[in-house]
């Protein structure tokens, strides 16, 4: 006599076969968020810069990627630009993952650069410094520190969002569910399972960012 | 040809016997419609205190930070040690060095120790080697009397120790002249004290200085000049005595009472 419709014992037995697929979410994600962060920095520091053409780029790629779909530039990397160049679905997905996130990690950083009060530069022009070593040495490290809240969130949105991948044959978490689902029809069990890595993957990111947080409030208590 | 009269007649030989430190010509600076300096004429000699008061937004601090560039102004001059400072950002960054500053909300760099403040600008700006940036941020440090403080984070020191810091990152550098922006009017009453023992203490050593302040017994005591802005003009200047025993402007004599009644 059954309870419930499904079989919920498969969940720990079959729970391991995902690890490699997780494996995957947790790569495209990595390195997503990292491309993410370099292009989130550049485009940040163009927005904020002088130069009105640069600037206006920059402008431009914010509004374009946050006004767009994630799935749209996925596809536009992975099937879109086969005529130019023909990108594998790891790379697309890593590219697609990086250039989404830069723009709103460029936002992230904006906001915590312009959040540093204009008395920082000063003090640093005053000794000397030229502008660019004062971003460097002064006004990047404190905004780095107080972007890492949201930059931590960043990435929990980024590793759910690494699921539409499996639209273009990336073996990650999602499409793993979606080829165990069909092959044994158990897709609640299955999505259960997917639904419990994600969640335990998110769950140890932000476990983590919160440590790093409180490591870095170390000069703020002296 | 006769090297002793090249020498004398080398418009860039600087000689602080005749010669002002600091020259300011005609300065000018708008915010917008609104001008702020209206053709500032001031002087400086090398080792004097000048001492700036003047009433809330009558352009000291724009006055200063045009000095060292902070702001650019629209029209005039500045000399240093007989140079003139053109806006190019590569002389400015020279000439900042040779311009300490210390500001009013000390702007120390808090994700830094006190030593790391202080040492910022020998190691990243002059390429001193860490160890010896070290050695001379302690010296400095005691010299403030915050030997003790040296590895603790901004956050933790009170605002005088901050300030004094902050006098001691802007000595590290060695500078010809310190500007110093109401350095103490952000202290607890209490606090004020120990800012100003320091900065008398580097009067007496012959430290050329321009300081816009409040407080009036510094301008007493410890000024060679006392210079009164009022509304982007230098209105009055004299000694001391005269400025506080004998202003000749109403202006003066009404702002002098005003600030000695409070
Ligand atoms: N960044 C700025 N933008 C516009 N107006 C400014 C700015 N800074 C100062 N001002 C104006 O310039 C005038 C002089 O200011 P300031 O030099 O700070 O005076 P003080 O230091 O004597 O109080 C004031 O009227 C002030 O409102
Ligand atoms: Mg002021």
């Amino acid at each position: 006599m059954k309870l419930l419709p499904w079989d919920l014992s498969v969940i720990p037995q079959k729970f391991f076969l995902f690890a490699d697929a997780a494996g995957y979410t947790l790569q495209i994600t990595f390195f997503g968020i990292i491309l993410g962060l370099v292009v989130g920095l550049l485009v940040a520091l163009g927005r904020i810069g002088r130069n009105p053409v640069l600037s206006g780029l920059c402008r431009g790629y914010i509004f374009l990627i946050r006004g767009t779909p994630l799935l749209v530039q996925l596809f536009i990397v992975y099937y879109g630009l086969t005529t130019v160049v023909t990108i594998d679905p790891i790379p697309s997905a890593v590219i697609a993952l990086g250039v989404h996130n830069g723009a709103y990690i460029a936002e992230i950083f904006r906001g915590a650069i312009q959040s540093i009060h204009y008395g920082q530069m000063e003090a640093a022009r005053s000794l000397g410094m030229s502008g660019s070593k004062a971003m460097v040495r002064i006004i990047l490290p404190q905004a780095f520190k107080r972007a890492v809240p949201s930059l931590g969130n960043q990435l929990i949105i980024a590793l759910k969002d690494s699921s539409l991948a499996s639209t273009i044959a990336v073996p990650e978490l999602m499409l793993k569910g979606r080829q165990m689902g069909s092959s044994t029809f158990m897709y609640m069990e299955m999505f259960l399972i997917v639904g419990i890595w994600y969640l335990i993957m998110t769950s140890l990111l932000s476990f983590v960012m919160h440590r790093i947080e409180r490591k870095l409030k170390v000069s703020d208590r002296g | 040809m006769d090297n002793q009269t090249v020498t004398q007649n080398d418009p860039k030989e600087f000689d602080p016997r005749t010669e002002p430190i600091l020259r300011i010509e005609h300065l000018s600076k708008w915010y917008g419609d609104l001008q702020v300096l209206k053709h500032i004429d001031l002087e400086v000699m090398q080792g004097e205190v000048v001492v700036i008061i003047g009433a809330s937004g009558s352009g000291k601090s724009t006055l200063l930070r045009c000095i060292n560039f902070l702001e650019k102004a629209k029209a005039g001059k500045i000399h240093i040690e007989g140079k003139r400072i053109r806006n190019q950002e590569k002389q400015l960054n020279k000439v900042r060095q040779e311009l300490g500053m210390v500001f009013q909300q000390f702007n120390l760099f808090p994700h830094m120790t006190v030593a790391g403040n202080v040492m910022e600008g020998l190691v990243h700006v002059k390429g001193m080697p860490k160890a010896r940036a070290r050695e001379r941020a302690e010296e400095l440090l005691a010299k403030v009397g915050l030997e003790e403080k040296a590895d603790v984070y901004p956050a933790m020191l009170s605002g005088g120790q901050k300030q004094r810091v902050a006098i001691a990152r802007a000595l590290a550098m060695e500078p010809k002249i310190m500007l110093f922006d109401e350095p103490t009017s952000a202290l607890d009453p209490e606090l004020v004290g120990e800012v100003l023992n320091v900065m008398t203490s580097l009067a007496k050593d012959g430290m050329t200085m321009v300081v816009v302040t409040h407080e009036m017994w510094f301008a007493k005591e410890v000024a060679d000049r006392v210079v009164f802005m009022d509304d982007g003009v230098i209105l009055e200047e004299g000694p001391p005595e005269k400025m506080f025993e004998a202003p000749e402007q109403e202006r003066t004599k009404e702002f002098l009472r005003q600030i000695l009644r409070s």
